[in-house]
């Protein structure tokens, strides 16, 4: 019961991180058809301007300051830089998005280092929120998920309840009509593609005081991010926060569990015969976590490209 | 003529291959092996995104299957297999074109961006299946073997495993190079081109398609056993999406429109990673901002640069040209030395060294060395030098670009995309 509920809340937090990330991702690839390898790198970047920042101004303005800075700069990348491969295909999007994630990855191991570095939430954040069968539940995680929470009501208030949201949404089903009623489109996709990215910097800002912040966190959270918005269905928001919120619980409750096939197969007699063969066989969920969804995504691709909530394409 | 002179030209890079390496030492012997297996690998990869347009982020799979299986074989000729050394590399190409035909079969399912992500997420599956397998890949610590000799050989030095090498990565790129000049090469060039057609003209595309990606897998398998002859050993880590990145970033930066632009790719990314990564740290940033400008300068690769100019031989006029691109070079030249100035400028200030120093030197940023020189953090000098070479670069290129555009205007034809800039470095600036 202890492991089923402790599982529970952890996979919804991160669950809601993995949203806060892949969010911006399937808007805009909803929009623009791009498919933002350097998204992730967006979140590493929050991280590392969060804690670079908080050291001197202390850790909200960090939380404040590091969302803006990342919005720019993937504003600044939509306008310079995308139209500049856009005449030669989504190909060449993808393969310079993919070399500003190198550029990036590489960039903060120059300035910072290649190894973690000490950003830590602070002291005034770091008590229990409750216990639960006498373990301190840290407040943090649910601060994690709030400020998740928080982002996607405004968001939906923003996207469902107002006019720029209206724009928004016609900019993404019919962009050559939105331009003709007199709407500045170009403008709408870097918004949006800013607002994508400074989304992603804020899940950085708030997630890297908790996980830790070093060069290889974009890339292990951005293969993650890729299964959530496949598995979701590219370009659906509810799709995503579907597939985060299985994902998250996924990972946290697979961890703690050794279910193999062989055990599966001993459910009907057949257990000593499995154990012999071993191999895949004999691996324990929890070893083979770190799998599981790519499979996942893997199915999901060749059976229902448009994923769990997407529209058929 | 033109096929004359092509025939001497690889006749005299392949004598200078087999010619002059006994004469160079172990090091640049190892660096030319890596530099054939990146070779060949880049082609095989250019064959499925190059030739048939099907961009895949996994291709590491292949190549990494492809040493495993190699050093299956090298293992059971220790325990006494009678199998021939030099014929070692076979066992990859199988293992590569059996896999290659079932994630091929699902991959090819898909096209786009879609395609992308299914070879992404095989690739990651190995990745992050294979620490956990002990039998077929050794666990996290991976597997190990000797080469045995054969006749004579003894494959003890690295001559003899560059020869071998070199003997295979010819024949496979001989092959390569074939299968473009088949009916099934034309109809990989199709493929890309316009699906649809090919489709109407009774052709089964998916069917091709899983052909021309088992074909790559296969010599990507090759590759990936060449690797494991030559290091004897192989690991979880060769399915590392690291290993897939390179390999697109060698082809597109080579240029993935021509046969050889794969090569001019791999070569110099090796040999760049072989002379700087013992000079800098910051090598890797280098290359991504290489690879970067590259895709936004001269989208059809350093190749295809040169293919434009070879392909107008006869009307261009080099004398008119000459001055120009001196001038571009120059300010590329310039706008390079500013990025590696502050690039190796932030290196210096933000390592861990220069932080001790701070703390020695009790508040006070002292004066650093680099490139033989000592700067002050605050110094005038420091902050002039690139901010003098920035601006000077940026002015001569700006003017430049003109020049090379009223060049071509004035030989008398229209201007391809930005294909006739000279991929310098630092042009973004």
């Amino acid at each position: 019961m202890e492991f089923v509920i402790i599982s529970a809340l952890n996979g919804v937090t991160y669950g809601l991180l993995l949203f806060m990330v892949s969010a911006g991702l399937t808007l805009i690839f909803g929009m623009m058809g791009v498919l933002n390898f350097a998204h992730a790198s967006f979140y590493m970047l929050g991280a590392y301007i969060a804690y670079a920042v908080s050291s001197y101004f202390g850790f909200w303005t960090g939380l404040i300051v590091a969302p803006v800075i990342v919005g720019i700069v993937g504003m600044l990348v939509e306008r310079y830089l995308l139209p500049r491969v856009h005449a030669h295909g989504h190909a060449h999007e993808l393969l310079l998005t993919f070399g500003l994630a190198m550029i990036i990855e590489e960039l903060i191991k120059l300035f910072f280092g290649d190894f973690p570095v000490n950003y830590q939430m602070p002291d005034n954040l770091r008590f229990a929120a409750f216990t639960v069968f006498g373990t301190d539940y840290p407040f943090y995680r649910l601060f994690i998920g709030a400020t998740a929470i928080t982002m996607f009501a405004l968001l939906w208030f923003l996207l469902a309840r107002t006019r720029i949201g209206i724009v928004v949404r016609a900019a993404e089903r019919l962009p050559a009509m939105a331009e003709a009623l007199g709407h500045n489109i170009p403008v709408v996709f870097m918004g949006v593609f800013g607002v994508g990215a400074a989304l992603a910097g804020l899940a950085g800002a708030v997630a890297g005081a908790f996980y830790p912040t070093n060069p290889n966190m974009g890339l292990e959270l951005g293969v993650i991010v890729f299964v959530v918005v496949v598995v979701g269905g590219l370009g659906s928001l509810k799709g995503s926060l579907l597939a985060s919120l299985l994902i998250g619980l996924f990972s946290s409750y697979s961890v703690g569990l050794d279910w193999s096939l062989a055990g599966l197969f001993g459910l009907v007699g057949l257990g000593d015969w499995a154990q012999s063969i071993g191999g895949l066989m004999t691996l324990e969920l929890s070893s083979v976590s770190a799998t599981i969804p790519f499979a996942l995504m893997l199915i999901v691709l060749l059976v229902r490209p448009a994923g769990l909530m997407g529209e058929r394409n | 003529m033109t096929n004359m002179r092509n025939i001497l030209l690889i006749a005299a890079v392949l004598v200078a291959l087999v010619a002059v390496p006994p004469f160079l030492g172990l090091g640049w012997q190892n660096a030319l092996v890596n530099i054939l297996i990146a070779s060949l690998f880049a082609l095989a990869f250019n064959l499925l995104s190059g030739q048939a347009g099907l961009l895949s982020f996994g291709h590491a799979a292949y190549f990494g299957m492809g040493a495993f299986a190699t050093l299956h074989l090298m293992l059971a000729i220790e325990d006494g297999l009678s199998f021939p050394t030099p014929l070692l590399p076979l066992a990859g190409a199988a293992m590569g074109l059996l896999i290659g035909v079932v994630a091929g079969f699902f991959a090819t399912m898909r096209s786009g961006v879609y395609f992308a992500l299914v070879t992404l997420a095989i690739a990651e599956l190995f990745h992050s299946l294979t620490p956990h397998l002990q039998g077929f890949f050794g666990g996290e610590s991976g597997i190990s073997s000797m080469r045995m000799p054969w006749q004579g050989f003894v494959f003890g030095t690295v001559l003899e495993v560059y020869y071998l090498t070199l003997f295979w990565v010819v024949l496979s790129v001989m092959a390569l190079w074939a299968y473009t000049r088949t009916p099934f090469g034309r109809l990989t060039l199709a493929l890309r081109d316009n699906e649809q057609r090919v489709r109407f003209l009774g052709y089964n595309a998916h069917t091709s398609k899983v052909i021309i990606f088992a074909v790559s897998a296969m010599f990507s398998g090759v590759a990936g056993g060449l690797q494991a002859i030559s290091n004897e050993t192989a690991n979880y880590a060769l399915f590392s999406s690291h290993i897939s990145a390179q390999v697109v970033l060698q082809t597109f930066v080579g240029g993935a429109t021509i046969f050889f632009g794969p090569v001019v790719g791999a070569v110099s990314f090796t040999l760049f990673a072989y002379l700087v990564s013992d000079l800098t740290r910051s090598w890797l940033f280098y290359q991504g901002l290489i690879f970067v400008l590259v895709m936004l300068f001269a989208p059809t690769g350093i190749g295809g640069v040169v293919q434009h100019h070879l392909r107008n031989v006869r009307r261009d006029d080099w004398l008119l040209l000459a001055g120009p691109y001196a001038l571009a070079a120059t300010g590329g030249v310039l706008i390079a030395g500013a990025v590696i100035y502050l690039t190796e400028t932030v290196a210096v200030l933000f390592g861990e060294e220069y932080a001790v120093q701070i703390r020695n030197a009790e508040g006070s940023l002292p004066a650093y060395e680099m490139f033989g020189a000592w700067w002050e953090p605050f110094g005038i000098a420091t902050w002039l030098v690139p901010v003098v070479l920035l601006a000077a670069g940026g002015a001569i290129l700006v003017k430049s670009r003109g020049n090379i555009l009223k060049c071509w205007e004035k030989m008398g034809r229209e201007v391809g995309e930005g294909a006739h800039e000279p991929a310098a470095p630092g042009v973004a600036k």
